[in-house]
């Protein structure tokens, strides 16, 4: 029996083919993220430095070997126990194998070491969890070097024949805590600056502004402004913003402060529109219950109304953070793109998609680290 | 009789449609007017002349005198602010802000400048207790005033109303969006505050007016045709029309 007609089944078809392609279209890019970035995605990665530190150090003459036990080992790990020390071996962001310090004891010798750098001579230096060993150099023998495994390593600190002259270790870079931070200020100021301009302007659009001519094209001109390629807003933001703070703050260089205005022009649209769509939900009989018991304009407009526009103003809210989070293209000028571990609002920094942008442009392309952060832009926007 | 309102040649223009025509009425003290009419007879656009609710309406044109309490309420100077503090209003349909009971009828005294605690405390109960709630609504004041039933919502905008210390209550159609209990609860109580106010109300029903007015005045496109006591509107009114109002014949 047929109950439909031909055109019917193509229409039913099409809307089934269209999100069959969308569903697609949204699983490959989440694959592609997830394969290339997964690697790299824990926790050392959100909370480490993007720049690797490398230290070189030496024992002091006299110290003592540790005593104490060390914990339950699981797989993979190997223990030093001269040393007080579990390593375990894994990979970097090349694919090297590295020796990473997993447990280090508070009474180890390696907590007490000296720095061999000649900037900083014999002042003290301590191994921490998390670090990695880069190569320990002995009196008496080769140096055990980390691209021959951590077995082989631990085997070699652990022969109490073997006296170590010098002790290599650093952290791993390719962390993107300073672009987290960065991004985190780069929320925080632009809402500060945002939010209570836009809804300012949404009030003053919805409960003041007589209704003519001059209101409606403002109220356009508003609604154009969200369509305006953001590159253009970064353009406005070196021409405006960049020298306003530069010579506001006495200073000569883009900053995190030019890139929270920029993304505070460009939320303001977003803003004022979702909150002029909830105060328009708001009942006109209430206006009048509060002007017909002697409240003005102002108080009416501010006590009754706005709180029943919250709801909106959160929207707005989120979608800032989002946009915020998202917006690479606008803060490549005003932001600028040199990585940053400790973030200052007065210098340039990278926010999380710039971050992306920047390891893209380097030579070699860092597609690993991008799809990784990728990932977290995506886990992020998600929330 | 003493005179509150006195409305002499008031004309109400809605852009080019003239809403009302040359009204004079007088509004007496401590008295509960009606004012009925059919749908659309401008009894509401009247009503709202009182408290100057129709200049909210950009279109609204107002001509003539509405002189209150002897000074003249209908000048561009004259300040509506204090005139809707001394003439409260109750709408068609209850109209509760969305905060709690409490600080529904606190809203009023509060955008007047009032924080002592102790003063509010005592003007809710006040308001409470004269718009009949305070029985059922004593334990919960804390709680949203969105909670409460229909009826017992109106009367809290009443309460609103009344926490201002008002000398006229205007009610437009206060009972339209009500069931018959609920109806018969404000009615008693306009029965009770008319001792203390003056009020003023429009109504749909004849039966509302008839039980719980004093003066009734009869609207028709946009004339006051017939005003007087209530008993002698609705026993031996002047015009036919009125008759035929009140009597169902049109409407």
């Amino acid at each position: 029996m047929k109950s439909k007609n031909m055109s019917s089944y193509i229409l039913d078809v099409l809307t089934y083919l269209s999100t069959i392609i969308t569903v697609f279209a949204l699983g490959l890019i989440l694959f592609f993220l997830i394969r290339e970035g997964s690697a790299l995605i824990r926790p050392s990665l959100l909370t480490s430095d993007y720049f690797e530190q490398k230290y070189i150090s030496s024992l002091p003459d006299e110290y003592e070997l540790y005593t104490g036990t060390l914990p339950e080992l699981t797989e993979d790990q190997f223990a030093i126990d001269n040393y007080g020390l579990i390593v375990e071996e894994s990979r970097d962001k090349a694919g090297a194998t590295v020796v990473r310090v997993v447990y280090l004891s508070d009474n180890s010798p390696l907590r007490n070491l000296l720095n061999e750098n000649p900037a900083f001579q014999n002042e003290p230096l301590s191994l921490s969890e998390g670090m990695v060993i880069n190569r320990v150099a002995y009196e008496n023998r080769g140096s055990s070097l980390p691209s021959r495994g951590a077995a082989a390593m631990a085997e070699e600190m652990n022969n109490t024949d073997n006296i170590i002259r010098q002790f290599d270790f650093g952290v791993e870079g390719g962390g993107i805590r300073g672009s987290i931070i960065a991004t985190v200020y780069l929320i925080l100021m632009t809402l500060i600056i945002a939010l209570p301009v836009g809804v300012l302007t949404a009030l003053y659009f919805n409960e003041f502004a007589p209704s003519n001519k001059i209101t409606n094209s403002m109220r356009s001109f508003i609604e154009v402004l969200t369509g305006v390629p953001s590159i253009i807003y970064g353009l406005m933001g070196v021409a405006v913003f960049v020298p306003l703070t530069t010579s506001l703050f006495q200073i000569n260089s883009s900053n995190l402060i030019a890139g929270a205005l920029t993304l505070a022009v460009i939320l303001l649209p977003v803003i004022i529109r979702t909150t002029e769509e909830s105060l328009r939900t708001v009942p006109n009989s209430h206006r009048f219950a509060s002007l017909a018991l002697g409240a003005n304009k102002t108080q009416t407009t501010f006590k009754v109304v706005l709180p029943q526009a919250f709801s909106g103003i959160l929207t707005a809210t989120f979608l800032g953070i989002g946009r915020v989070i998202g917006e690479s293209a606008a803060l490549i000028f005003v932001l600028g793109t040199a990585i940053k571990d400790q973030v200052r609002i007065l210098e340039p920094a990278t926010s999380l998609a710039v971050h992306i942008f920047t390891v893209m442009s380097n030579e070699p392309a860092n597609v690993e680290l991008a799809a990784a952060i990728g990932v977290i832009i995506l886990t992020i926007v998600l929330i | 009789m003493d005179s509150l309102f006195e409305i002499r040649n008031l004309n109400l223009y809605y852009g080019d449609f003239q809403a009302l025509i040359s009204i004079d009425m007088d509004i007496p003290k401590n008295k509960v007017t009606a004012l009925i009419g059919p749908s659309g007879c401008g009894k509401s656009t009247f009503i709202r002349c009182l408290n100057r609710m129709n200049d909210l309406i950009d279109v609204a044109r107002i001509e003539g005198s509405i002189m209150y309490q002897g000074e003249e309420a209908n000048g561009e100077d004259y300040n509506v602010i204090e005139l809707r503090k001394k003439v409260g209003m109750v709408f068609q349909n209850p109209n509760p802000f969305p905060m709690s009971i409490y600080d529904n009828i606190a809203y009023g005294p509060r955008q007047q400048g009032l924080k002592d605690k102790a003063k509010l405390d005592e003007i809710v109960d006040k308001a409470l207790k004269q718009a009949a709630l305070y029985d059922e609504v004593k334990d919960r004041v804390n709680d949203s005033a969105m909670g409460l039933s229909g009826g017992q919502q109106q009367r809290l905008c009443i309460a609103r109303a009344l926490a201002m210390e008002p000398e006229v209550i205007l009610m437009d159609e206060p009972t339209s969006a009500l069931d018959p209990i609920a109806t018969q609860k404000i009615e008693d109580l306009i029965n009770e505050l008319k001792k203390y106010y003056t009020i003023v109300i429009v109504t749909h029903s004849m039966q509302q007016a008839a039980r719980i007015s004093d003066y009734t005045a009869f609207f028709y496109m946009g004339e006051l045709r017939e005003i007087g006591e209530t008993d002698m509107i609705f026993k031996a009114p002047k015009l036919k029309q009125t008759e035929d109002y009140i009597t169902g014949r049109f409407g």
